[in-house]
């Protein structure tokens, strides 16, 4: 069994959330009305729904909540704070399945997470919300079906929708978008599927959203490639980039993030096959400045294949800090946080964006209870206070951290 | 440069500001001393404590191969034995290549993950060509940083190592600090007679070890610069080697620091045997550390913060017959010709 593997971190703390410590990729601070700092974390899969942890002191995370979902079809994966408000994605894991869509919640009360609403999106064709984005406390941004969607593939059931939730009580659709030909009565054709076995679907990921444009949406498209809509008119989207790079890639583009005022983005895919299946699975630096024409400039050094590919379960790229336009996020434009499962969470210094150079790593020894027997490093937040918050897909729960780079 | 394409608001003229003079790189600590000094006890003792995990040791041992590195190799899942011979002199390259080698071997994962190293020199090793060698980027300046050079001198025959031996006193001038061991074994007046000959050195911090060992963080910490200006004294006068601090109260033009550096260079660059410092910069956001040995200067290093209290810039020469007095003149005069003015130095002080 592998060590701990670190280097320019120093980990705080690890909290296995008594057993039930697979989280997904909804990582979210809240700071409670009597000072206390909540990370809100979703779970990757039922039985639990989210897990609310008191991390005012990272060396000793508490756990103040934690929820159940309904159904064991379905699961989280998704969500996000703003003030006292949770939002909660729900996805199905069928079509036509309920509960799918979204949840608001009223987290006032760390300790009694209170319901607000919920926002059905199921559908015969619909498997509800995989993730969503709420950072300015007036629209949910989310990949999700809905009751009235026919995709022209049963695999791009998903795509953009944009909710006005100003008033919780009763969040309203106020646009969507999906990819042409990917919606029966397109007049564009559907798009060519990939591979069998590697056709992982013509759907949204990541809709990052950032005050710095608020007219803009940065999606990652999964099969699509990197897709930027412009949504100042929320009502109606439109396509005013792609940049797509499959095959000969594997596909699943899963987050866009901006580095705005260098006019990069930084771009991941997700590895979804086990023992390096679609390897390489990649975080690419992509220069934005003709916003038009986006051109891959580098990609971030992968830790080496040999010794990662037989550790068990998946190892490649997956998600990144995506610099959260929120006052207790951490920013950067010049440091690249990103997970690879196995491959732990890995730094990089993009100063020189044509060489993005490692800078630190953190790849802890299998969790007790991995039923792979690997870690599976998943999502990543870092707060302003720059303690970095990681979390382990299946079993691994919560690892607390410092950045010392 | 091409990055410059993307600078973005938040540039500096020398790259992403750091936390500390390292950045990312991995910390090297250079431990010199003679045979029989007491090193590789020091090493042992420091890799069995907490602080100690993670170190990758590199054995530089002269003429019997591989007692060091065994007796190492029980503490530390990586240890690497140079080549026999002198580190300073054909083992250069060796040092170099070796180092390459770990860094690659980490990154393909076939060694253990380690995130510093420790290099034990054989006992007659220079220090300056060690220094060299993580002087610049061509080198191992970029993966590797120099985070402290460490003199062990033993009680009992340091004295006569230092009064007779040019290389035991270049070891105690150029260290970053000084560790006295076998304190237990020398009768006071040696003890006196070691302390008074590493003082006409250096005025680096010395521990006196305790059963071999000191405390990790004077092992493996960063350097402090110093506070007050230094003075060595009369022994300067026998054996050649001085040290002294300058003290600047006013950010200076970074062409200030660089021209007057450059004409010290060109003309004495030999003498130069170590230069040190953080400096107040007139083009940026926060303090700069600079590190030249000789004829070569490592790429500047801006920190996001001031380490400490003081933010004077200052800077630390190791020198060969060449006095303080001229080096500080020579910075007033170009401090004078571009209109702005570092106005004290250590020796108005």
């Amino acid at each position: 069994m592998p060590d701990t593997a670190i280097w320019n971190f120093r980990q705080l703390a690890h909290h296995e959330l008594d057993g039930f410590g697979g989280i997904g990729e909804g990582m979210s601070i809240q700071i409670a009305k009597d000072g206390r700092r909540i990370l809100w974390l979703a779970h990757e899969s039922a039985p639990k729904n989210f897990t609310g942890i008191d991390v005012s002191d990272p060396r000793e995370p508490k756990i103040v909540a934690r929820t159940d979902l309904p159904q064991s079809h379905m699961r989280s994966n998704s969500l996000e704070t703003v003030g006292d408000i949770l939002a909660v994605a729900y996805q199905t894991k069928e079509q036509g399945q309920q509960p799918a869509g979204f949840e608001l919640f009223d987290i006032s009360s760390p300790e009694n997470p209170r319901s607000i609403t919920f926002f059905d999106c199921s559908g015969p064709e619909s498997r509800g919300v995989h993730q969503l984005w709420f950072a300015d406390g007036e629209y949910i941004h989310m990949s999700s079906g809905a009751p009235d969607f026919k995709p022209t593939h049963p695999k791009d059931d998903q795509f953009y929708r944009v909710i006005d939730v100003k008033n919780p009580s009763k969040p309203v659709e106020v646009g969507r978008w999906w990819l042409p030909g990917t919606c029966q009565g397109d007049t564009a054709p559907p798009p060519a599927r990939h591979p069998e076995g590697a056709d992982t679907g013509f759907r949204p990921h990541n809709t990052n959203v950032y005050p710095e444009r608020p007219d803009r949406a940065y999606l990652g498209y999964i099969d699509g490639g990197l897709v930027i809509l412009d949504i100042a008119d929320k009502a109606h989207p439109k396509m005013v980039a792609r940049w797509d790079y499959h095959p000969p890639y594997h596909g699943f583009t899963h987050t866009v993030v901006p580095f705005f005022d260098r006019g990069l983005y930084i771009v991941s895919d997700e590895c979804v096959r086990t023992e390096g299946g679609d390897w390489p699975k990649l975080v690419w630096i992509v220069d934005g400045r003709a916003e038009d024409n986006p051109v891959p400039i580098a990609t971030c050094p992968l830790p080496p294949l040999a010794p990662y590919q037989r550790r068990g379960a998946r190892y490649g790229a997956h998600n990144l800090y995506e610099n959260v336009p929120k006052p207790n996020a951490w920013k950067s434009d010049r440091i690249v946080l990103a997970t690879y499962f196995n491959g732990g969470l890995r730094a990089y210094d993009t100063s020189n964006p044509y060489q993005p150079a490692e800078i630190g790593y953190f790849v802890p020894e299998p969790p007790a209870r991995s039923p792979s027997g690997a870690i599976q490093i998943n999502d990543v937040f870092v707060d302003e206070r720059q303690i970095v918050y990681t979390v382990d897909r299946h079993s691994g729960g919560l690892y607390t951290l410092e950045m010392d780079f | 440069m091409i990055e410059s394409l993307f600078a973005g608001q938040g540039a500096s003229p020398f790259g992403r500001r750091q936390r500390r003079a390292r950045g990312p790189r991995l910390p090297v600590i250079v431990v010199t001393g003679f045979l029989g000094a007491g090193k590789t006890t020091l090493i042992r003792a420091f890799l069995a404590r907490p602080e100690g995990a993670n170190t990758a040791v590199v054995v530089n041992e002269f003429g019997e191969v591989g007692i060091d590195q065994a007796l190492l190799r029980s503490s530390s899942d990586v240890t690497v034995l140079l080549g026999n011979g002198c580190l300073c002199c054909n083992l250069r390259t060796d040092l170099q290549e070796t180092l390459r080698a770990l860094f690659a071997d980490r990154a393909r994962g076939a060694v253990p993950s380690f995130e510093r190293v420790v290099v034990e020199t054989s006992g007659l090793a220079d220090p300056g060509p060690v220094l060299q060698t993580f002087a610049t980027d061509r080198a191992l300046g970029r993966e590797f940083h120099l985070q402290a050079l460490i003199a062990v001198v033993d009680a009992v025959n340091g004295a006569g190592n230092i009064a007779r031996l040019p290389e035991a006193r270049k070891q105690v001038a150029l260290a970053d600090r000084v560790i006295l061991t076998k304190s237990d074994l020398a009768d006071a007046a040696a003890r006196d007679r070691v302390k008074a000959g590493i003082a006409g050195l250096t005025a680096a911090p010395l521990a006196v070890a305790e059963n071999g060992a000191v405390a990790p963080g004077f092992l493996v910490d960063e350097p402090l610069l110093p506070q007050r200006p230094i003075d060595l004294g009369d022994a300067v006068h026998t054996h050649g080697l001085d040290s002294f601090a300058l003290f600047f109260d006013e950010p200076m033009p970074w062409a200030c620091f660089e021209q007057t550096m450059a004409a010290l260079t060109a003309l004495r660059g030999a003498d130069l045997l170590r230069v040190k410092g953080i400096l107040a910069v007139a083009e940026c956001r926060g303090p700069v550390v600079v590190h030249a040995v000789q004829h070569l200067a490592h790429a500047p290093v801006e920190l996001e913060n001031w380490p400490d209290d003081d933010h004077r810039s200052r800077l630390v020469f190791v020198t060969r017959g060449l006095p303080r007095a001229a080096v500080a003149q020579l910075f007033a005069a170009l401090a004078a010709v571009a209109g702005g003015a570092p106005t004290r130095d250590a020796t108005a002080s």
